[in-house]
């Protein structure tokens, strides 16, 4: 890590960054390939609906880069390897990503397993893993080829616990959880904050993904006595829920983590999702003029339907590898370099993205308190529900 | 006291769902004695049968009963007309790995017609809640609960009382008999998969309703309960599959209720464990009954091997070893790494499964205590990574065998049930016992491979290292297979009792198969863990151990070469097919089929 700074600092000068941008824009001129990413995620097995959201994001980007004129007259593309996100196959990929000396910089993979087994071959070939999903903690860990952009849960949840504590009033919370890596770091990074904020955490809860009834799970909820439920879920488990909660007659208020936000959400959970509160990066109605584009770019390019967060995700990550590739040209060490040195990258996510270097993520996302009204996703007006 | 009425009708309600797919996976192994992995897609196949009735084509709920129905029975009757009636006098073995293939080409299709993304599937039944206990039932419940216990009772009735119920009484005691007295098997069959098939697309449409929401993800875990359920009533036992499924219900709620969400499929699993020891045949089958499995042999049938000359041999494995010298790239060495890895987990299950008969559905989990004792060994023990491995070959092979033994009574199917439940109960453990394995997180930072103070990081060196170590089971595995030793296994295998007769103690041939075959997959799970460097319990998971199972049979059942050769090629073949990204898994599973097809004793033969 001491080796970005000094070179951030020492070659950071003016000059040479002139001097660089001239000679990787010579560089990039030479040839009319496009400029390629490698992309490591799931297209088939348990995760494929993700791989697909990543897609429709990607393309988007390409479009609007593309638009602008490429990246200095160069087309940006990407290759898409499926990995069923199991490490099995994306610790291949991640070799045939290496040794490919077309591929400048690598996205992906999905699930914190796929992800970190394949890290130390990006690691020892010097390519840049750019895992803009991977929030588990020792992610970036895994040397300084690793960045990521997904929202660190040490930023997002204090965020989401104000929302619930603070703002909602809530004292007495139950927290249902995905048992995943994210899940767990989320829950206690949640339970921490909440905590803080002067709320009592009744009962904590972590169910597998595959989980469909939740009404015993409610039960030793109900028995807890909460005045709040807090889910750290998915949009499709979050759904299942609320519903389910509701049909057992839980009448508590719900707040969910981010990662609900989906049209999906709305159609799976119906009327049971009425009044659900979430923290969000991004909403419909949200003024920044980087969202107004990308809602209404999305929107023209996929039939009118709404893009949700792993969509948001892609498409930022996209971007911010334009950026990435602009500065740093087509070398792979070029590349890792520029990561330090992009600023105020556009974002839908974080309004304008920069790399902390020592940590390799990005602070400080967006945050808006949404709640869901009329069966959308509306701006909460602090009336309580 | 009223939260435990809750917990009870809980159980219930889900135990109601489970029933839908139980009773028609009990319809069928009642006939063929076969467990049908396919169930859970035809389920997957009504759910958006279903969709497309109720969405787009507006109909009503009766008729979109009868739509999905039909639809799905459809589909049963093509899966039995060109996926299993060809395979009805090959082995066993033969119709259950091509009820896997089917279930992969049905998953597939379904998703690339109607993409992943998860569906609402809206309830076309009024939306009116009944009080009861603490909570509520809808008239899905009750709709749910009366097709199950309904189409239950119907079934019993038509088994019992009809003529063609007869026949298929007749057909699934004694397929030769039945024959011999003019029943039609063929027709018989066709009406048991039509009608299994009928119910098990109807249930996944009301189980889709239940939740509003169907997914592709939905399939395997359908089987899976399914299967528990089935097998916790007495395999083939319709009216026990239903009693089964609502015990399956109650287990997981009161589990819940006692120890917390994390800990429900322990339960359904241990369940199962318990059952199957104390009461093999399940829980509601009179001892006078037949054995549901043949007593010998015919689940592996012998077939003539592959002789393959040794120099052939030395010559391949000559020829791999100096592989790192030509130009090949590292994307070829990382794939060819994969092959070895899982070949050291075929070459256990080859022994186990092939050579003694005891076909695991659980294989990966010895994988995971491996993967698990070798990385923590080497994290918080300092332990060399060379000495760590074998710490992990030596604790699967200690603990695998110690809880497989319970097992060690079963045959057949049954063996393959329990391993599964046991696989699922290490994979269950390992994300619960959080003190030791770090639970969800997993455990990152793993150290890389080395040996003697050398770390091999270069692709050539891991490359060597998993080849040797590879081939070195292999020799030590066919040096066995040479000695009494492997033919006392195989003697057990192919018939038990005989073999006790002449005096072999069935559990320790059992154990000492199991210690060996444990000590390959730690191997192959320890050099795993280094290798990826961050495993936690999604690492070793299901997948694995149907793909493990997919390459012995493939390989030849007991055959070491085969066992090797099939891993290249299930390692090799989705790599191949990269090109074809989405329809890649499809293609994979579309071969699958027709190597069962046309080569049900494996590429290489049994041994």
């Amino acid at each position: 890590m001491s080796n970005i700074d000094r070179r951030t600092l020492v070659r950071g000068s003016l000059a040479t960054m002139v001097a660089g941008a001239a000679f990787s824009r010579a560089a990039l001129a030479q040839s009319s390939e496009p400029i390629l990413l490698g992309v490591s995620g799931p297209l088939t097995g348990p995760n494929a609906q993700y791989g697909a959201q990543w897609k429709q994001g990607f393309d988007l980007a390409l479009d609007e880069i593309h638009a602008a004129g490429g990246i200095n007259g160069r087309k940006l593309a990407y290759q898409f390897e499926d990995s069923q996100s199991d490490p099995r196959q994306s610790v291949a990929i991640a070799q045939k990503f290496v040794s490919d000396p077309r591929i400048v910089l690598e996205l992906g993979d999905f699930s914190s397993p796929a992800s970190m087994a394949a890290s130390p071959i990006y690691q020892r070939g010097g390519l840049v893993q750019f895992g803009f999903t991977n929030s588990h903690p020792d992610f970036t860990k895994g040397g300084d080829f690793m960045w990521s952009t997904s929202v660190s849960q040490a930023d997002e949840q204090p965020l989401l616990a104000s929302y619930a504590v603070r703002r909602l009033g809530l004292k007495k919370l139950a927290v249902l959880h995905l048992n995943t890596d994210w899940g767990r770091t989320s829950r206690d990074h949640f339970v921490k904050a909440a905590k803080e904020y002067g709320a009592e955490v009744a009962v904590t809860e972590g169910y597998i993904a595959e989980e469909r009834d939740f009404r015993s799970t409610l039960v030793r909820v109900r028995d807890a006595n909460p005045d709040g439920l807090i889910l750290i879920s998915y949009y499709s488990d979050g759904a299942l829920i609320a519903r389910q909660a509701r049909q057992v007659g839980l009448k508590q208020t719900i707040c969910a983590a981010s990662s609900v936000y989906s049209p999906k959400f709305l159609e799976l959970g119906g009327e049971a999702v009425e009044d659900v509160h979430l923290g969000t990066r991004y909403f419909p109605q949200d003024p920044r003029p980087e969202v107004k584009k990308f809602i209404a770019g999305f929107k023209a390019k996929y039939n009118g339907q709404e893009p949700d967060a792993f969509n948001a995700y892609s498409y930022d990550a996209v971007h911010m590898a334009a950026a990435v590739v602009k500065i740093g040209g087509t070398d792979r060490r070029a590349i890792r370099d520029a990561f330090a040195k992009v600023k105020d990258v556009s974002s839908v996510i974080f309004g304008q993205a920069t790399f902390d270097v020592e940590s390799r993520r990005v602070k400080g996302a967006m945050n808006a308190e949404l709640v869901v009204r009329k069966g959308q996703f509306a701006l909460w007006d602090g009336k309580p529900t | 006291m009223s939260s435990w009425l809750d917990y009870t009708i809980n159980g219930l309600i889900v135990g109601n769902v489970y029933a839908l797919v139980a009773v028609g996976l009990a319809l069928i192994f009642g006939v063929s004695r076969l467990i049908n992995f396919a169930q859970g897609s035809i389920y997957l196949v009504g759910a958006y049968i279903g969709w497309v009735a109720v969405v787009q084509l507006h109909t009503p709920l009766p008729l979109t009963i009868i739509v999905v129905a039909a639809a799905a029975a459809a589909v049963g009757l093509i899966i039995e007309r060109f996926g299993l009636r060809p395979l009805q006098n090959s082995v066993r073995i033969a119709p259950l790995l091509a009820t896997i293939g089917i279930s992969f080409v049905l998953d597939q299709l379904v998703m690339l017609t109607f993409s992943p993304n998860p569906r609402a599937l809206p309830s076309q039944l009024p939306d009116v809640r009944f009080q009861l206990g603490g909570g509520t039932i809808g008239p899905l419940d009750l709709l749910i609960a009366g097709v199950g216990i309904t189409s239950a009772l119907l079934l019993f009735v038509f088994l019992r009382y009809s003529k063609l119920g007869w026949a298929v009484r007749a057909a699934s005691q004694d397929r030769d008999a039945a024959m011999q007295m003019g029943v039609d098997v063929n027709r018989v069959n066709q009406a048991v998969f039509g009608i299994a098939a009928a119910l098990g697309g109807v249930s996944g449409m009301l189980v889709g309703m239940y939740y509003n929401q169907i997914d592709t993800a939905m399939s395997l875990q359908a089987t899976l309960k399914g299967v528990v359920a089935e097998v916790v009533g007495g395999a083939g036992n319709v009216p026990g599959a239903v009693i089964g499924s609502l015990l399956l219900g109650l287990v997981e709620s009161y589990g819940v209720a006692v120890f917390g969400t994390s800990y429900r499929n322990l339960f359904a699993f241990l369940l199962l464990v318990v059952v199957l020891v104390l009461r093999p045949n399940g829980l509601f089958v009179s001892a006078r009954q037949a054995p549901p499995e043949p007593l010998t042999g015919t689940f592996i049938a012998p077939s003539r091997p592959v002789r393959i000359p040794r120099w052939a041999l030395a010559v391949a494995a000559a020829g791999f070893a100096v592989l790192p010298f030509f130009p090949v790239s590292f994307y070829v060495l990382q794939t060819l790494i994969n092959a070895w890895l899982l070949g050291m987990l075929a070459l256990s299950l080859t022994l186990v499964a092939g050579t003694i008969g005891q076909v695991s559905l659980g294989h990966a989990a010895l994988l995971a205590i491996g993967a698990y004792t070798s990385a923590l060994l080497s994290l918080t023990s300092a332990v060399p990574v060379g000495l760590a491995i074998i710490g992990g070959g030596l604790m699967s092979a200690a603990l695998g065998t110690l809880l497989i033994s319970p097992s060690f009574r079963l045959r057949g199917h049954y063996v393959s049930i329990a391993t599964l439940a046991i696989g699922e109960i290490v994979s269950l453990v390992i994300l619960n016992w959080e003190s030791v394995t770090r639970g969800p997180i997993g455990i990152s930072g793993i150290p890389p491979l080395s040996l003697f103070g050398y770390d091999l990081i270069s692709p050539s060196s891991v490359y060597w290292f998993s080849l040797a170590v590879m081939l070195v089971l292999a020799l030590l595995q066919g040096r066995l297979l040479t000695s009494h030793l492997g033919r006392s296994f195989r003697a057990i295998r192919d018939d038990d009792i005989a073999a006790r007769a002449y005096g072999l103690s069935l559990n320790r041939y059992k154990s000492l198969a199991f210690i060996f075959g444990g000590f390959a997959a730690g191997v192959s799970g320890g050099i795993a863990a280094h290798l990826y460097s961050y495993i936690n319990h999604e690492t070793f998971n299901t997948q694995q151990s149907i793909l493990a199972l997919t390459v012995v049979i493939l390989g030849g059942l007991g055959n070491v070469v085969g066992a090797i050769v099939g891993s290249v090629a299930l390692v090799g073949l989705p790599e191949v097919f990269r090109i074809a990204a989405e329809y890649r898994i499809l293609i994979y599973g579309i071969v699958l089929l027709l190597l069962v097809r046309f080569r049900p004793q494996g590429l290489l033969g049994t041994i």
